[in-house]
């Protein structure tokens, strides 16, 4: 668990359409849950943030909330990449997956990759939200 | 339009007769011919015959029996059974086993013969059509449904993009900033959030492949209730589930049914507030799980009972799709189950559902 408890968590979206992240960033900004909201636009943009800052534990996010639908690289490939870092990391840094999607084969097998402590339904909601961050903390 | 020959296969231990035949049809059809069974069979492996001819009395195999033993591999060639004499059990058997489509007797009249052939023939291109036809209609609807799915989820991506907007403008304390606009946008976008739903649970039900899962009832209504209540916070509840046994049934389609009959339940009230109440009583034995949901609500006008089950009707205006029901009545179609219907105007509306149990 971090140590220091005074600085609030760092958040990380994964999501190819540009103004959810927009959206998403900025509802996330208003609650003042974290202290940095890392917006990526593709999977292995996500990737890319990972491997540059793997050794700076301080720039890590708690949650990465993950589109399903996305091009080249959707949602669970991503988490294919994911499952392979170490543990510390996957303990740190966990994943909720955030899509509008209503595909019971989507929805099924994100509730069934261990990866993913939650799938929530786009919009996003402030009190899934809260409630997501309150179980982690 | 241009055609290759008709593609014959003739079967005879008469050499003699073989020799006749070609001589007699070899410029209209393209033949093939077979001095046993066992030939005719090896030459069926290599070449798709259009037309086969056997004659019944050979020694080994009989005529009918090499139709019957070919049936199941090469159930399309018509077949036409030629003997010498009238037999009438080997007719019998011909019409009963050998799915013969004309009985011929020897010696052959060149015309009956080659009518014969030519209407085969035509029987055999019918049959190949229609079975082509049915391919294509189902890659159609099959590209239809598929379609429609896929449009349905890129439909509501943006618009849920447009909910997520105006959840924003109600956090910043803008909603009310330009009079009642937010909140009309905001019922549209629902609505129409509301008809794709609809539109996919309908497609998704049309799918025949059906997945048995356990079910376990007390989990999925309280999920149920989760996903519906909010908006109705002074709706009460009462959930009563006796499940003992096991049941093991279609999980989409159960949640459709329950999910679109509870958010009736808790959508079609009295306007005044007084105490909204949805019983849900569930019990499950090892035959079926009988469902009874009960609510206080409007009601159904009795001459409109018959009718809330088709698609696109609507008890009220400007409320719901009249997808709903419709989409539970085939959910249920498909699973086996039944469901009844009793109300009376501004007391209630009370459904029974049964659903098979699939263990």
């Amino acid at each position: 668990m971090p140590a220091n408890l005074n600085t609030k968590p760092i958040i990380m979206l994964v999501d190819d359409n540009i103004i959810d992240l927009k959206i998403n960033s900025k509802l996330i900004e208003i609650t003042g849950m974290f202290s940095e909201i890392i917006a990526c636009k593709s999977g292995q943009e996500a990737l890319h943030y990972f491997s540059s800052s793997a050794n700076q534990a301080d720039k890590l996010p708690t949650l990465i909330l993950l589109d399903i639908q996305m091009p080249e690289m959707d949602g669970f490939e991503f988490l294919e990449h994911y499952k392979k870092f170490p543990s510390a990391f996957k303990e740190k840094c966990a994943v909720a997956m955030l899509s509008s999607t209503l595909d019971f084969g989507d929805i099924q097998r994100a509730q069934a990759n261990p990866h993913v402590i939650k799938l929530m339904k786009k919009p996003l909601q402030l009190i899934d939200l809260k409630k997501l961050a309150g179980n982690r903390s | 339009m241009t055609s290759s020959p008709v593609k014959v296969l003739y079967i005879d231990d008469e050499e003699n007769n073989l020799l006749a035949f070609k001589a007699s049809f070899r410029r209209q059809y393209e033949i093939y011919t077979a001095i046993s069974a066992a030939e005719g069979l090896k030459i069926l492996q290599n070449i798709s015959v259009e037309v086969i001819i056997a004659d019944q009395k050979m020694p080994e195999t009989t005529g009918v029996e090499f139709f019957k033993s070919i049936s199941k591999n090469y159930p399309d060639p018509i077949r036409i059974l030629l003997t010498g004499y009238t037999d009438i059990t080997a007719l019998a058997d011909a019409i009963n086993h050998g799915d013969i489509y004309r009985y011929i007797t020897k010696p052959w009249n060149d015309l009956e013969l080659h009518n014969s052939i030519k209407n085969a023939h035509d029987a055999y291109k019918a049959k190949i059509d229609l079975r082509n036809k049915v391919r294509e209609l189902e890659k159609t609807n099959d590209e239809l449904n598929r379609f429609i799915y896929s449009i349905s989820h890129e439909l509501r991506a943006p618009l849920v993009s447009v909910i997520g907007i105006v959840n924003l403008v109600k956090m910043e304390g803008l909603f009310n900033s330009s009079g009642e606009y937010w909140e009309l946008i905001e019922s549209c976008s629902v609505k129409l959030d509301y008809y794709i739903q609809k539109t996919l649970q309908y497609y998704k039900n049309n799918k025949n492949l059906s997945d048995k899962a356990e079910i376990n009832f007390p989990k999925l209504v309280e999920e149920i209730i989760q996903e519906y209540s909010p908006n109705e916070p002074d709706t009460k509840f009462n959930v009563s589930i006796n499940q003992t046994e096991p049941f093991y049934g279609d999980t989409f389609r159960i949640e459709v049914i329950l999910g679109n009959l509870i958010s009736n339940a808790i959508k079609y009230q009295k306007e005044e507030a007084g105490a909204k109440l949805v019983d849900i009583s569930i019990h499950v034995s090892m035959i079926s799980a009988e469902i009874i949901i009960k609510d206080n609500g409007l009601g159904i006008l009795n001459e409109h009972l018959d009718k809330i089950f088709t698609q696109f009707f609507k008890a009220k205006n400007n409320r719901g799709s009249g997808l709903g029901l419709f989409i539970v009545k085939e959910a249920l179609n498909k699973i086996g189950g039944t469901i009844s219907v009793s109300s009376a105007v501004n007391q209630g509306t009370t459904f029974k559902i049964n659903i098979p149990n699939a263990s």
